[in-house]
Formats: C-alpha cells, structure tokens, sequence
C-alpha cells in the first residue's frame, strides 16, 4: 500500500462528492444548496490541485488540468454569489442559477478527474 | 522535458508550503462564519464567506486594518488570536521553504545547466570543447580567444569551475561542472552543434581519454579530436578509432630533439611556426659529443631514440623519481652516492646531460650537480609544472622541455592554425639542405622576426580576388607579391604553403603556381606586409594596378 497514493486519492474522491453534495437539489432554489458546502469544495479541490503538482507524466498534466478547471469553475462560483449579495441587490434567479452550473461544471470536471485516475490505478498490475 | 528541471524542482518543493497555507486559511475562514457577532446595532450577526475570507486574508499577512465589518465580540477575538497564530506560522513556513529552495545546492545546480545550455545554444561562431581546466588549457583558451575562437570548458571539479570564472576570459567561456566521461555532459556542451569545431581531451589518464575519444566520435563523426596519449598502444588504439591528431607530448619532444640534433634549421623553421625568433641563439645549439640521460621513463625513452636516431652516443642513469624520494626521504639529489653514480656514468667526458624524470626538483638538483662537477656541460631539463617556470629560468638552464607549454603549442596550432601545423608536419619530412635554403631566403626577404598568417582565397577573406578568380581570369602566385606602391618591387612576403584540399598541398610553391579561389595559403610576412597584401587581395583598385593594369 502506498501512503500517498491512499492520501491523494481521498481528496480526489473527496473534491468529486462534495461537489455533487453542493450541486444536488433544485438549482433554482438557493435553500437547497449551502454556502458552507461550497466553501469546503473549494478547500478541497485546491488540496487536491496541490496533491496533483509536481507529476511529470503525461496523466499528471492532464489531472492537473482537470483539477484546475474544477477550482476556476468553483472559485468563479463562489465570486458571483459575492458579487450578487453585495455588489448587485441580493440574489435573484439568474445568479442562483448560475452559481450552481458553475458548480455543477466543476463537478463534471472532477468526474474526469476521478476516472483517469482510477483508470490509471487499475492499469497499473501491481 | 530536460530543460525544464528547475521548475519542476520548485514546483516539487512548495507543495506542503501550500497546503500548510491552505489549511489554515480555510480552518481560520471557517470558524469566524460560524462565530456569532454582534454589528454596530447590537443586532446578532455571523460573518458571511466573503467578510471571512477578507478578514482572513490581510489578517495572516499581519497587515492589519482593525475589525471588519463591525467590531467583533470576544468569542470573535479569541478565534482571531488563535487564528492569527495559525496562519502567520503557516506563512513563515512557506517564505522559509522558498529562502531554503534559493539556497538548494541541486536547484543551484540545475539552474547552472540551464544557463550553461542557453549559452551553449546561442553560440553562433565556432568554438572548442575542452575537457579539464587546468595550465595547459588555460594556455590554450587564451590563445584561442585572441584567435576569436570561442571555447567551452568542462570539468568534473567545481573549485576549478569556479577558478576558471574568475578569470574573466573575454569573450565569455562557458563553463559547467560536470563529469566528462559521460555522453549527457558532451551533448549538453554542444558535440552536436554545427558550430562545434574540436574536442580537446589532455587528461593524464590515457584511458580516460580513449574513452573521451571514443564518445566523441560516436556522438559526432566529422569533429576534430585532439586526445593525448602518452604510450605507443595507446596512440594505435586511437588511430584505429579514427582520430586524426593524437598528442603524444614525449613524441613531440623526441622529433624536436631529433630535429635539433640533425636539421637546426628545419628545428629553426618549426620553432618559428611556435613564435620563436628566425635565429638560432648560441646557447640553443647542441652539442654532439656524449650525452647522459638521468631518468628512464617515458621521457627517457623518447630522447633514447632521439639520440639513437641521430647517431650520438649516450648512457643512461636509471633514476625513478618516486622511488628515489622514498629511499632518501628527501626530494633533492646530490649526496655523495648520487656524484658518485654520476661520475660513473661519465658526466665529466660527457658534453651534454638531459634531466627527465617526473620531479622539478629533483632534475633541478641533477643538473646543478652537474655542473659542479662539470662545468663545460650543457644542461638540459624536464619541467613539468608551469607553476615551477620562474624556477627553472633562475636556474640557468640551457634549454627546458616544458610538457605542458609544448601540448598547449600544438593544440592551438591544430585548432587554429591548422595550415601552420602542417608545414610543421611537413617540415619532418624534409632535409637540412632545403630548411637552410628556406631559412636564408626568409633572412633576406623578411628579416629575423618575421610573423605568419593564413588565409582563404574566398570573398570572405580575399573580395577582389575571389571574383576575378571566378571570372576564370588567370593570376599567376607571383603577381601577389608586388608592392601596392611600386608594382615594379617586390612585397616581402614568403609563400610557405598552398593548400587545395585535404591531401594536395604545396611547400614553397613557385611564382607561376595559378592561383584558384578557395585555396588556402599560409604567409611568412611581416605586420606590414601583411596588411599591404590584405589590402591588395580584398580591393579591386589595388589588385588592377598589382596586376599590371592601367588605371
């Protein structure tokens, strides 16, 4: 067993299921989907970009892609909803909608994330 | 992906420093959301995400720009304090991963070959590998340099690497620290480069060099190797693998000897090619009577077949430097035993004696003895370090072999004056009759201390020429010779040697060779000369009127 392997793949896994717990629910209604969520999304997802650094092979880029594609989708989901509390008047539909497609696209991204990586785990025989 | 091993290196080391900074943002972030406080009102309130991570952020910095948005409770403050704790370690624990990252010797290294491959890689004009800094290279880099031919430098020693640097050379040489032996460090010094001319590998470990030898040919067939070898299998074995020009310093020594001892003017003229003046001193002639040779290594061998080559007779003393410093603990020879071997071996008939063992000091103190005991003798020494120069010239003696100057003299002449080097060649092919001729007719054109220089017949070097030659015009070699100022006199210029390719070539060709653009020329000329004949082959105007034309 390897430790990093066992430590970066929790927070692979972990990114995708916090993400789908933030994404699940009804989009146009903003009860179903908490602030709190997001913001662990978010944590774990840059912990996971971090795990994914440093990986020179050809799959680490592309895990590294994914996982930056997830942390712009959520980081810039967490800004409208900012932006939309303090700068606009208040959430309205089209800002609760669109904060969680933003989420719902990381989420598709960390989908990809997760499936080369367990690919690559069953490729390897060891 | 080679290149780019610095960053990966950075990138490797930061990732605990960025999740340490992570953590504690986010764990800070979190508890002031779900602290409760109180606003300006006095009305209940939590801290949204926003206001959190605002706080947070200049917070941690340590910044500080007072309570936001409104003055916090205590239950707030005390998470503040604990957070402020948290995140200022978490920074210094990043800013000093970064400060121990500058200091990382490996970074610091990869960071050297990226810069040594960018210079490397940007170097238009042709250059010279060599492998190993020391005397002898340093000798031939600062010839090369003022040639304008770049150099690059490797060495397995970081002090030398170091040393080397200080030097200043100019223009730049780059150098890097790195094991020769191996083909990463040949590729990264550029053996692949078009521009990349020689390799120069004059380690004192033959089979070092062999192998350097080897490398470089599969790495590059058409370069220019010049590797040292200092035994015959040696110099076979690399002569089989195809290198053109192997340094066998005592071969050098041995022709040389030869030379002097049976054509001092072929001597002369060789010597000269090396920046010699066009006279043979006094104290440079050789005597022909008994020579003694203390010392039987290689070096004694080489002078052996000078002597035995030449006709002279001559004893040998068997003096082996090592063994002769453990058996007297004392580096300094000259007791009474030692005038007694001497003696014996006839030093005071003898009229010359030849110091060649491996030990300045010890053949410093042979021929000092001597000369007590004989002072008529003529005195001649092996110097192996350059660093013992000042010594030997204090000594008086009569003449020095230098190793290390005479490799560096034919290095630089393979590399940079590759025409020079094969009239010398050439030079051993011929009599003591034709080396006078030579020698008196240089004598009478151009004076004791004439210079030499080569030259390309192309519209690089020679403008006017080239063209005309082109044209298919006719020039004969004499019609170079006119001086610009009075075509009816003759330029002091001597032609040594024409070159049209590889294997036809010409010493001392005659007035009515036909000229051909792109052969080569080497010039015996003085300062002046030379730059009249520049001027005549390169302007149209002054080749015209050379030539015979009316203007």
């Amino acid at each position: 067993m390897n430790t990093e392997k066992v430590i970066s793949g929790f927070f692979f896994i972990l990114a995708m299921t916090i993400n789908f717990g933030f994404v699940y629910g009804d989009p146009a209604n903003l009860e179903y989907h908490s602030g709190y969520e997001l913001f662990a999304a978010i944590v774990i997802n840059l912990i996971a970009t971090i795990l994914k650094l440093g990986d020179k092979t050809q799959l680490g880029s592309v895990l590294l892609a994914t996982s930056l594609v997830a942390d712009i989708q959520l980081i810039a989901s967490a800004t409208v909803w900012a932006f939309a509390v303090y700068v606009m008047n208040g959430m309205n539909l089209e800002s609760t909608v669109a904060v969680v497609s933003l989420a719902a696209g990381a989420f598709i991204a960390n989908i990809v994330s997760v499936t080369l990586f367990i690919g690559d785990t069953l490729k390897s025989k060891r | 992906m080679e290149t780019n091993n610095t960053i990966w290196i950075i990138i490797r080391r930061m990732r605990i420093p960025f999740l340490v900074i992570i953590v504690t943002f986010s764990i800070s972030i979190l508890g002031l959301t779900l602290i409760p406080g109180m606003d300006d009102q006095g009305h209940p309130y939590k801290m949204s995400f926003f206001d959190a991570f605002y706080f947070v952020s200049y917070m941690a910095s340590t910044i500080g720009f007072g309570e936001a948005p409104y003055t916090f409770t205590y239950p707030q403050r005390m998470w503040v304090s604990a957070c402020i704790y948290l995140t200022v370690i978490g920074w210094f624990y990043g800013i000093g991963a970064i400060v121990a990252l500058v200091q990382d010797k490996r970074l610091a290294r990869e960071i050297d070959i990226a810069r040594f491959r960018k210079k490397i890689q940007e170097l238009r004009e042709p250059f010279t590998i060599i492998l190993g800094y020391n005397n002898i290279t340093h000798l031939i880099i600062d010839w090369l340099n003022r040639e304008g031919i770049r150099v690059v430098v490797v060495d397995r020693d970081p002090e030398k690497i170091e040393a080397l640097d200080l030097e200043n050379f100019i223009p730049e040489v780059p150098s890097l620290a790195a094991d020769v032996t191996t083909p990463e460090t040949l590729k990264m010094a550029g053996i692949h480069q078009k521009s990349c001319q020689a390799v120069v590998s004059l380690f004192e470990d033959d089979i070092k060099n062999t192998k350097i030898a080897l490398l470089c040919k599969l790495l590059n067939k058409r370069i220019k190797l010049v590797i040292k070898s200092t035994t015959q299998t040696q110099s076979e074995h690399l002569h089989n693998l195809g290198v053109r020009y192997i340094e066998d310093p005592f071969q050098f020594v041995s022709n040389r000897m030869y030379l002097a001892l049976t054509a001092p003017s072929l001597w002369l003229l060789e010597m000269w090619t090396f920046g010699h003046i066009l006279r043979v001193r006094d104290r440079e002639q050789l005597p022909r009577g008994k020579y003694i040779i203390c010392g039987y290594g290689r070096m004694g061998h080489a002078l052996e077949r000078a002597l035995k080559k030449a006709g002279i007779p001559y004893s040998y003393v068997d003096i082996k430097s090592t063994d002769y410093k453990e058996e007297k603990q004392s580096a300094v020879f000259g007791d009474g035993e030692d005038y007694k071997t001497l003696i014996e071996a006839g030093v005071k008939e003898a009229e010359a004696i030849i110091a060649a063992t491996k030990d300045d000091l010890i053949n410093l103190t042979i021929l000092a003895t001597a000369k007590k005991l004989n002072p008529e003798i003529y005195t001649i020494g092996r110097e192996n370090t350059l660093d013992d120069l000042s010594i030997f010239r204090a000594a008086r003696i009569n003449r020095v072999y230098i190793l290390e100057h005479i490799l560096a003299e034919f290095t630089y002449l393979f590399i940079a004056r590759p025409l020079a080097y094969r009239f010398v060649r050439l030079l051993h092919t011929k009599d003591e009759a034709w080396g006078a001729k030579v020698v008196e007719q240089m004598h009478a054109t151009l004076g004791e201390n004439p210079m030499h220089f080569e030259i390309t017949l192309d519209e690089e070097h020679a403008y006017a020429l080239a063209k005309e030659l082109k044209k298919g015009r006719q020039i004969p070699l004499g019609a170079l010779r006119r001086s610009r100022a009075n075509r009816e006199e003759s330029l002091p210029l001597l032609i040594l040697l024409c070159k049209w390719d590889e294997r036809h070539l010409e010493l001392m060709p005659g007035d009515d060779l036909p000229l051909e653009a792109g052969m080569r020329l080497l010039i015996a000329a003085t300062e002046e000369s030379k730059s009249d004949f520049e001027y005549i082959v390169n302007n149209y105007y002054e080749l015209a009127y050379v030539l015979g034309e009316d203007l």
